[in-house]
């Protein structure tokens, strides 16, 4: 078996945070529900960061 | 016509980036042995008068090309209360620019809406038509060990292709340039960058303009980072997407039943990264738009 340790690595850490920022939005709307649209684009951009990660290693790290 | 030069150049960057990648020369060595991998880039299928076409390019005219079709015979005639057609796009329409003008605020969103919507909508056509059974399924190949293997399939997702993503990504470079010196002007434009906000005064405002000049710098590196990440992330979500489904439906007797699920996973995806999409534009555009003389409508 082949592969990547670095991709591996990255899609690690980048599931923690979206589990952690998922985590934090429904805990956020269910103390707030009014606020699910504003938390959503919140979370919705932080998870974009986040995930970025991996992508910036699947292609740009040898 | 420069859409397709975009499409070509960026052809030449993503080859030179997958020869460059050690995870592409895995996949290539899969295609070439008896394993059998989606290719990350996509696939020429034609070349009339020495232009090549590629069956992404193929599936980008036939999306745009239904989206014209139903956006001119849904409007063909307009109702006073809408029915059917016309009453989808009304709500499609109207509940992003309202979604829109909560995020960007008014004057902003009048101003910027056609790009945002626009992507959104096409992007969101796109996902979900590389979704539609017969894409990347139909389409040229050979026999191997008593089965048939698609390897040029004459249809595959749009945005499985970074070309698409990374001329979308472009468009948006400059539109955000064009938008931000003409909200701000030349002079603001470069203050907003790098100039230091907040009153302060003698030695703390030397300080201040080296420490906000660094971060400007910094600043301008992540801007021009920007359309890559953008590009990469549409396209590595939507082609990893379509290798998951690849993958489970080589699964043997039970391949039909496993990609269930993900057909509906990956309905989601195409929504979130559309959405996706048009939020970081719209947000990039705010961050540099920020509207000075109307506080308060932004929330």
């Amino acid at each position: 078996m082949t592969g990547n340790l670095h991709v591996g690595l990255a899609a690690f850490g980048a599931a923690i945070a979206v589990g952690l920022i998922g985590a934090r939005a429904s805990d956020v709307v269910g103390r707030n529900p009014g606020s699910s649209t504003q938390v959503m684009v919140q979370s919705i951009l932080s998870i974009a960061f986040a995930e970025a990660i991996v992508f910036y290693t699947l292609f740009l790290v040898r | 016509m420069t859409g397709c030069s975009h499409a070509v150049s960026g052809s030449r960057v993503l080859s030179t980036i997958s020869e460059s990648n050690g995870l592409a020369s895995f996949t290539q060595r899969d295609i070439s042995g008896m394993e059998h991998a989606l290719p990350q880039h996509a696939v020429e299928i034609a070349r009339p008068f020495g232009f090549p076409i590629t069956n992404s390019m193929l599936v980008t005219w036939i999306v745009a090309a239904c989206l014209l079709v139903f956006a001119q015979t849904a409007t063909r005639q307009m109702q006073q209360v809408p029915t059917g057609a016309q009453n989808l796009l009304e709500w499609l329409v109207e509940g992003l620019y309202r979604f829109l003008e909560t995020l960007l605020g008014r004057h902003l969103v009048d101003r910027t809406f056609w790009y945002f919507a626009s992507v959104f909508i096409f992007i969101l056509t796109a996902n979900w038509f590389g979704l539609i059974p017969g894409v990347g399924s139909i389409g040229w190949g050979h026999e191997v060990g008593g089965h048939f293997v698609v390897d040029r399939p004459l249809l595959r997702g749009a945005n499985a292709d970074v070309n698409l993503t990374l001329a979308m990504a472009l468009v948006f470079f400059v539109c955000w340039i064009v938008w931000a010196v003409g909200e701000n002007g030349v002079g603001g434009f470069f203050a907003e960058l790098f100039a230091p906000k907040g009153e302060s005064k003698g030695v703390m405002r030397l300080l201040l303009v080296v420490v906000f000049f660094a971060a400007g710098c910094l600043e301008l590196i992540s801007i021009f980072f920007r359309p890559v990440s953008l590009s990469f992330r549409l396209y590595g979500n939507i082609f990893a997407g379509e290798t998951m489904l690849d993958t489970m439906a080589r699964m043997p007797y039970i391949g039909w039943l496993v990609q269930v699920p993900f057909y509906f996973l990956e309905l989601l995806v195409g929504l979130v990264q559309a959405m996706v999409f048009t939020l970081l534009t719209a947000v990039f555009t705010l961050l540099i738009c920020q509207p000075h003389h109307e506080k308060g409508t932004t929330t």
